[in-house]
């Protein structure tokens, strides 16, 4: 990485947050309603399925697709860009937060701290709770761990952060959510089984893996540490629609408060910035981003 | 004191009581539907037996794949 002295004053930080800024106010109404509106179909699939309204099958489809929708509008709400530093808004984080994670059954609470160390400990093997994730040697290990539910070790990081109260304390506010998703799922499953298995449990592990495979392993894969380093801009095959624009990740951990749908514009305005800055791929990033699909074959 | 307890069988025995009750759900109303067996004594027997012991197997080796 480029030392900030080898920086030339028209890429200096201070520039370059100026910018990020100016992406960084627009009401993310667009991820309100997919979380909630995501949830509220998860939701009424249930009665749908269990009357007879619609195919068990054609549930366990659109409940997959729900889940794999549920994490960004959560993800939006653990960085607090609804409320946007306004207190008088700061429900809004926390009902979009808790809500649209009802289809993956995970605690917002324990999602936004761990989520916030990954930020402050990108790619750190001992303080990144994703590291696990990102480091993996396959896409196939990592789909196995997150089947396998090995790649969430909230304990080992309750034990890391023991001394930081406020992590501890999020953690510990977790917990009874945490239990209801635990204990929900056996006694849905007595009376309903296959509807639990179909429209709940399978939907949510196929919701983590994508979320896992997208979100934390293909955007880390092969950095380092280091603020303009920790991640890198890629393209593959799949357009970048269909996973979340995920190929976009780094400027998310450059600039969190800049919302989704406006990291492309973002990027555009940034390039200069990151190529100057050594950021991985960077140099690959195309001119226009927006409405760009980012496949590479 | 009693919640530490709770937390502590969960985490420690989780998989078997998922084994015993979802998989051992699934089983039984997979025996039901599409086999001869259904409210058979047998069909609750080996469908949350086997549930229990897949259950208990991931247990002992601290994972399930």
């Amino acid at each position: 990485m480029k030392e900030s002295s080898e920086i030339t004053a028209e890429f200096s930080f201070e520039k370059e947050k100026i910018i990020a800024k100016s992406f960084s106010q627009r009401f993310q109404w667009e991820m309100i309603l997919i979380g909630l509106g995501q949830a509220a179909i998860w939701l009424s699939l249930w009665p749908l399925v269990l009357n007879g309204l619609l195919d068990l099958w054609a549930g366990f489809l659109i409940a997959s697709l729900c889940a794999c929708f549920a994490y960004l509008p959560s993800h939006e709400a653990q960085h607090g860009n609804y409320s946007r530093g306004n207190p008088k808004l700061r429900w809004l984080d926390g009902l979009v937060g808790h809500i649209t994670l009802v289809t993956l059954k995970f605690p917002y609470h324990i999602l936004r701290i761990t989520h916030m160390k990954h930020h402050a400990y990108t790619n750190d093997p001992e303080k990144d709770p994703d590291y696990a994730n990102a480091h993996n040697t396959s896409v196939l290990q990592v789909i196995k761990n997150v089947l396998d539910g090995s790649t969430l070790q909230f304990d080992k990081y309750l034990e890391v952060f023991q001394n930081d109260k406020a992590f501890v304390n999020s953690f510990h506010q977790a917990i009874p959510i945490a239990l209801l998703y635990k204990a929900a799922p056996l006694v849905l499953v007595v009376i309903f089984p296959f509807e639990t298995l179909l429209l709940w449990w399978l939907p949510a592990k196929i919701g983590s893996v994508y979320t896992t495979v997208f979100f934390s392993y293909y955007p880390h894969l092969g950095t380092s540490i280091g603020r303009y380093k920790d991640t890198r801009f890629w393209a593959h095959w799949m357009p970048r629609y269909l996973n979340h624009s995920m190929q976009l990740h780094f400027i998310h951990h450059l600039h969190p408060s800049i919302g989704h749908y406006d990291e492309p514009k973002a990027i555009e305005a940034l390039k200069p910035f990151l190529v100057s800055r050594d950021v991985p791929g960077a140099n690959e990033i195309p001119d226009k981003v927006t409405a760009n699909l980012l496949i590479k074959l | 004191m009693i919640f530490k307890k709770i937390l502590n069988h969960i985490s420690n025995w989780n998989k078997f009581w998922f084994g015993l009750i979802f998989l051992g759900s699934i089983f039984n109303e997979v025996l039901e539907k599409f086999t001869m067996l259904n409210g058979s004594y047998f069909a609750w027997v080996l469908a949350f037996g086997s549930g229990a012991l897949i259950g208990l197997v991931a247990k002992m080796r601290g994972a399930w794949l």
